[in-house]
């Protein structure tokens, strides 16, 4: 777990002790201390400028590959540079009837992965209960949605979670996979923080991500630097040449929460993958502003991609007590449904 | 004493030394026998434990010869051609299989002789003895029709004529004797005296390549086996290189001391000689096994076969000794998930071509799947197994029930348009939109003659409320047949 600080106010002589203990935190969370550093009122502050190397565990410097782009700049930035390329990162769907939107959130970033890796298998391990409920994968619809081939896709079933976990920590190992994806329901008690670290560390080392799908999953302690939760969001309208047509349903979108990350940013983006670029696009005219850009028409979010991702960062009565939302996500005891 | 139901009437199947004693006989009613003696202990006949027993002995007797047939409901041929000299030759070979039975508790009998007839007589009517090559007429000669293999039958036949004796038979014109008793007999005849071969049909598929291990202190520990099998498997390359093969299925043979076999068998997906690979399949079925090998006071004798062998391709590695081969790595991830957990524990999908969901995409254990072409020199994309039926391809979801949920649709807006909400799982949906339909009949060339034909469905995507694609579909059409019960509704899939 990382340890939690409020470096919120800081009075003039705790300074000292805090720049320290900041550094200390730094060091455990791989991170910059200059990143930690609180932005200052009023001011949306740019926290990840691109030339920021990131320090990783063991205080070697990542080159920024260690980061795989989604595309969206806003997300990117949230989650400090992109969805590790190395690591387990988790994917949480609130009910099991969101598995299709998980499972296709989760195949996006693997067609994102894909795109480098061309050709190299992916496996999908998951529990006999899991496939039971919420169905296997269907190899027809994954290809005309995310180019994965049928011959490119392992699947694997377990009867228990620990034969699943076992298959998925000997997967995670090789290089010969692009990607791994183990999907479970519920919080068990196998898949605890040893577990997930087992799986990191194996992730790590094979410079190979593993996905992590857990439906209707509470937000437990897990080694994944990321959590992500996935709902289903309402599609767009089929575009024609004479313009959206009513009541079709459109590309797929997603409802996506960072419940954790490095950066500890919270952020809710929705996402509409586009099957032919096998790109993410982020919708913007939601019906619900999310993440409001700069309430102050004197001073306008910067163009090139450096909106926060703080949601009403700065309202005159809050003064120096965080908001709700400004807590990190994960800190907040979430509901899952 | 064992008793049997016959016609009716419980009779004395078989009986030991102590009944004989009380001038019991086989065929004798057990109610007479009681009436004798009243202290005798019967116990039901059941053949299948019979069965079950002489197959576990059969197994056993593999230590000797890989060529073991059972015979009749008690007997077992032994092919031991070529096998003597490893025991020290036939007699001692002799000795040591009814010495090791013994101990175990069996009263055996054992004739050794060139012809599988001979050997049949010889165990029966001469006891233990050994029959040298010529000596069969001899043997045979003074012997009693049974010792020839022939039916009740024909033998009640053959001593209504006064032949008594094999050497009667022997000595009879053989044309009137086929006209008259059938070919049978004079086949047994000159199969037992050599003039016919005759082929003992072994249990089990005769391994290809084996190497085994005779163990002065038997083994117990499964660490202990692992190493034998990394040892084994070191002797068995070095045949299977000679030949040119590599391994498809290996069986690991494990004899216990008190005459039961452990036999644990690995498949591999693609050809295999490499022992520390062997090693760690045996090692993922051994871990899977572990709570199922008994090995009570330990195994003796541990046995390593090549069951099937495929033609092994060199693959040259380069200078630099890297070369790194994914698709065997995935193979042999496929072999030790499948060595652990079973056969379908990695699958893959194949497209098939059909029209229906289900049907368009089959699932097969990887082993058994089309092998991917590697892709020469870079990364190239692999190629497309099926192209395109239409530029626009229908909609799929991304995951698929195994099989279509019932679901209940109170209302559509049109009678055969889509719901407007719908209950699945027990929980109420609202319909927000609705694509569709698409219509899937059934495959009428699949069905059979004389079948009412399936129902035609009608494919909805639908998005509720909150915005999750779900793809429903209703089977049949609504009728206006006054008792036509109304079309059910199925959820088949999910969108991403």
């Amino acid at each position: 777990m990382l340890p939690e600080v409020n470096v919120m106010a800081i009075s003039a002589v705790a300074r000292d002790t805090v720049f320290a203990l900041r550094r200390q935190i730094a060091k455990i969370e791989g991170t910059l201390p200059e990143r930690l550093e609180a932005p200052a009122a009023g001011v949306p502050a740019d926290v990840t400028g691109p030339d920021r190397t990131i320090i990783r565990r063991g205080l070697a410097v990542a080159s920024p590959d260690a980061f795989m782009h989604t595309g969206i700049e806003r997300f990117d930035t949230a989650l400090g540079g992109g969805l590790p390329r190395a690591a387990l990162s988790e994917i949480h769907g609130l009910e099991t009837r969101d598995a299709g939107a998980v499972a296709g959130f989760a195949l996006s970033l693997v067609s994102l992965i894909l795109k480098e890796k061309q050709g190299l298998p992916i496996l999908w391990v998951g529990t006999s209960e899991i496939f039971h409920e919420a169905g296997l994968p269907y190899a027809r619809g994954l290809h005309a949605l995310f180019g994965i081939e049928p011959e490119q896709l392992l699947f694997s079933e377990a009867p228990k979670l620990l034969d699943a976990l076992w298959i998925a920590e000997e997967a995670a190992r090789m290089t010969a996979f692009a990607a791994v994806i183990l999907e479970i329901r519920g919080s068990p008690r196998l898949l605890d923080l040893t577990a997930t670290r087992r799986l990191h560390a194996r992730a790590q080392s094979a410079n190979r991500p593993v996905l992590l799908l857990r439906q209707a999953g509470e937000a437990d302690p897990t080694a994944a630097p990321v959590r992500l939760i996935v709902s289903a969001a309402p599609a767009a309208s089929r575009e024609t040449v004479a313009g959206p047509l009513a009541g079709s349903i459109g590309r797929p979108a997603f409802k996506v929460d960072i419940g954790k990350s490095r950066t500890a940013l919270p952020g809710q983006f929705t996402l509409e993958w586009n099957p032919n670029e096998h790109a993410f696009a982020e919708r913007t005219e939601n019906p619900v502003a999310v993440v409001p850009a700069s309430q102050r028409g004197a001073d306008p979010a910067p163009a090139s991609g450096a909106i926060l991702a703080f949601p009403a960062l700065a309202t005159p009565a809050s003064g120096d007590q965080p908001s709700r939302q400004q807590h990190p996500a994960h800190r907040s005891p979430r509901r899952a449904g | 004493m064992i008793s049997h139901r016959d016609n009716n009437t419980q009779r004395i199947a078989a009986l030991d030394e102590r009944a004989e004693a009380l001038k019991l006989k086989r065929g004798m009613g057990i109610a007479d026998a009681r009436a004798m003696h009243p202290m005798i202990d019967v116990v039901e006949a059941d053949p299948e434990a019979d069965r079950r027993l002489l197959e576990g002995l059969a197994d056993w007797c593999d230590r000797y010869t890989p060529l073991v047939a059972i015979d009749a409901e008690d007997g077992l041929f032994l092919d031991v051609t070529g096998c003597t000299h490893l025991f020290g030759g036939e007699r001692a070979m002799q000795d040591e299989i009814l010495t090791r039975f013994f101990q175990q508790g069996f009263d055996v009998r054992a004739g050794l002789a060139s012809t599988p007839g001979a050997a049949w007589a010889a165990a029966r009517f001469h006891g233990n003895r050994i029959i040298a090559g010529g000596e069969e007429e001899a043997l045979l000669a003074p012997l009693p029709l049974s010792a020839l293999r022939i039916a009740p039958e024909t033998r009640a036949l053959l001593e209504s004529v006064g032949l008594r004796t094999a050497g009667a038979v022997m000595a009879a014109p053989r044309a009137p004797l086929a006209r008259r008793f059938g070919a049978t007999l004079l086949l047994r005849l000159d199969q037992a005296l050599g003039r016919l071969d005759e082929a003992v049909s072994p249990r089990l598929p005769v391994a290809p390549l084996s190497v085994e291990r005779h163990l002065a202190e038997p083994v117990m520990l499964t660490d202990d086996i692992e190493r034998l099998i990394s040892r084994l498997s070191v002797a068995l390359k070095t045949d299977l290189e000679r030949r040119g093969e590599g391994a498809r299925t290996l069986a690991l043979l494990l004899f216990r001391v008190d005459g039961a076999v452990s036999r644990i068998a690995v498949g591999t997906s693609r050809p295999m000689r490499e022992p520390r690979l062997i090693q760690r399949l045996f090692h993922e079925r051994l871990t899977a096994l572990e709570q199922n090998i008994d090995a009570g006071f330990g195994f003796d004798l541990v046995r390593l076969s090549v069951l099937s062998a495929a033609a092994f391709d060199l693959v040259q590695g380069d200078l630099t000794g890297e070369a790194e081969d994914d698709d065997a790595d995935i193979a042999l991830f496929a072999d030790r998930v499948r060595a652990r957990l079973g056969e379908a524990a990695v699958l893959k999908p194949v497209v098939v071509e059909s029209h229906l969901p289900e049907r368009a995409v089959k699932t097969v254990p990887f082993a058994e799947a089309p092998q991917r072409r590697a892709p020469a020199g870079g990364r190239a994309a692999p190629p497309r197994t099926a192209p395109p039926m239409t530029i626009y391809p229908p909609e799929r979801p991304v995951r698929l029930f195994r099989s279509p949920e019932p679901i209940e649709v109170p209302a559509t807006e049109i009678p055969e348009g889509p719901p407007m909400n719908f209950r699945w799982r027990r929980a109420l949906y609202r319909v927000a939109r609705a694509e569709g339909p698409e219509r899937i009949a059934a495959e009428w060339w699949r069905q059979l003659p004389g079948e009412e034909e399936a129902p035609t469905r009608d494919y909805y995507r639908i998005e509720d409320s909150e915005g999750r694609r779900y793809w429903l579909y209703r089977q049949g059409l609504y009728s206006t047949a006054p008792q036509a019960a109304p079309p059910r509704w199925f959820m088949h899939g999910v969108f991403a």
